[in-house]
């Protein structure tokens, strides 16, 4: 499955590509929301880690606004219910995954992103 | 009847031809039937994810049908493991592991599609045997040691070992071993026997042997394996040390050998 959580992690890899190779801009999705575990202490130490400005955008891309576009300094039980919600429960299904930079294209077929490169693109 | 044995190997050709024929083009064939063969974590893997902190997330790269993916046993959403693997028929029974949607993700053990030192830790269980050359299975080492965070990442990595144990059924070919290159350890085919009812003759049983490529590791090959990953990318192995000039390293938490394996646990230290 490809939810925001990896997607958050996920960078372009193409021979060449180094810089503005992140995040991949999600394009012709389809998605299911499945609840998943909350677990608060994951959340608050996962939170540091994670590019902000990038989920945030990512999350508007599949119709989710629920974050505010600065990370909060109290992590209070809505923003961390958000923020779970965002993170575990949204699976992109169908779809792509555009490089800003090199518009290589990955496929998301069955929850599964395929990052495989042609031999000629691996770096 | 006997199971066939294993037998010698010799890497011909590109070594990623020769692992998309003896390696990955095998494991989309027998993915069903090896998956059911495959369910118990082992107990060094399975304390290893028992160990990290709340809140972790980390890399299985070749997670193979997800097996370790729903672990720690006791409370598994305390840390996320995100599974990579080369095998689409692989990743379609690991996306499910446990009876819960995982994070899987198709790419070669030797891919980064990943912002750098994103993850904190990393497990490679029984993958990198997989990798034709010596160059590439260092490759693959450097791979892990990239993915996770320089100050506190922590790898663990299984391969397996020439030197197998008593309740292992296979037989292992003495022969020389005379390596090109001059590398330890034994290049060898491990047949996969699959069984599947024809459809024609409904009485019939076929049977087809699947030989799939390893590279067995010999007794202190992995732990140098890792070393020369690491020196190569500037790392320092052993203790966090008072030298001005070193700033990054790795220690070799524990090395041991189980089961007909060779295993690492490395922790990064950044000063």
């Amino acid at each position: 499955m490809v939810r925001l959580i990896t997607h958050n992690l996920l960078a372009c890899h193409v021979k060449g590509c180094t810089s503005n190779n992140f995040p991949l801009q999600l394009q012709n999705v389809q998605i299911e929301l499945r609840d998943a575990d909350f677990n608060a202490d994951f959340l608050k130490t996962f939170l540091p880690k994670l590019e902000w400005k990038a989920l945030v955008e990512s999350a508007k891309e599949l119709g989710d606004t629920s974050l505010p576009i600065e990370q909060p300094e109290m992590l209070d039980d809505d923003f961390l219910k958000n923020l779970h919600h965002v993170l575990l429960e949204i699976h992109i299904e169908e779809g792509n995954m555009i490089c800003p930079n090199c518009k290589h294209s990955y496929p998301i077929s069955n929850g599964i992103p395929n990052m495989l490169l042609a031999e000629h693109e691996i770096g | 009847m006997a199971p066939p044995s294993v037998t010698s190997a010799t890497v011909s050709a590109n070594p990623l031809t020769y692992e998309d024929t003896h390696v990955h083009a095998i494991y989309e064939q027998i993915a069903p039937h090896f998956s059911s063969t495959r369910y118990k974590p082992w107990p060094v893997i399975a304390a290893f994810l028992s160990s990290l902190p709340t809140g972790w997330v980390g890399l299985d790269s070749g997670t193979g049908n997800g097996k370790y993916l729903p672990l720690p046993a006791e409370n598994p959403s305390r840390v996320w493991t995100i599974g990579l693997d080369r095998s689409l028929n692989l990743l379609k029974i690991a996306r499910n592991a446990g009876g819960v949607y995982r994070e899987v993700v198709r790419a070669d053990a030797l891919d980064y599609p990943w912002r750098g030192g994103s993850f904190d830790y990393a497990i490679s269980i029984a993958t990198i045997h997989h990798l034709a050359t010596h160059e590439r299975r260092k490759q693959a080492i450097q791979r892990l040691l990239q993915a996770v965070s320089p100050s506190h990442g922590r790898i663990l990595i299984y391969v397996w070992a020439v030197e197998q144990d008593n309740l292992s059924k296979r037989e292992i070919p003495d022969g020389d071993d005379h390596h090109a290159d001059e590398q330890p350890g034994k290049d060898v085919f491990v047949p996969w026997v699959l069984s599947s009812t024809s459809t024609v003759n409904d009485d019939r049983t076929a049977e087809r042997v699947f030989n799939r490529y390893y590279h067995m590791f010999a007794k202190g090959e992995l732990t140098q394996l890792v070393s020369d990953a690491a020196e190569e990318m500037g790392l320092h192995v052993g203790t966090k040390t008072e030298n001005a000039g070193t700033r990054r390293g790795i220690i070799f938490k524990q090395d041991g050998w189980e089961r007909s394996n060779y295993y690492v646990e490395l922790h990064c230290w950044a000063s």
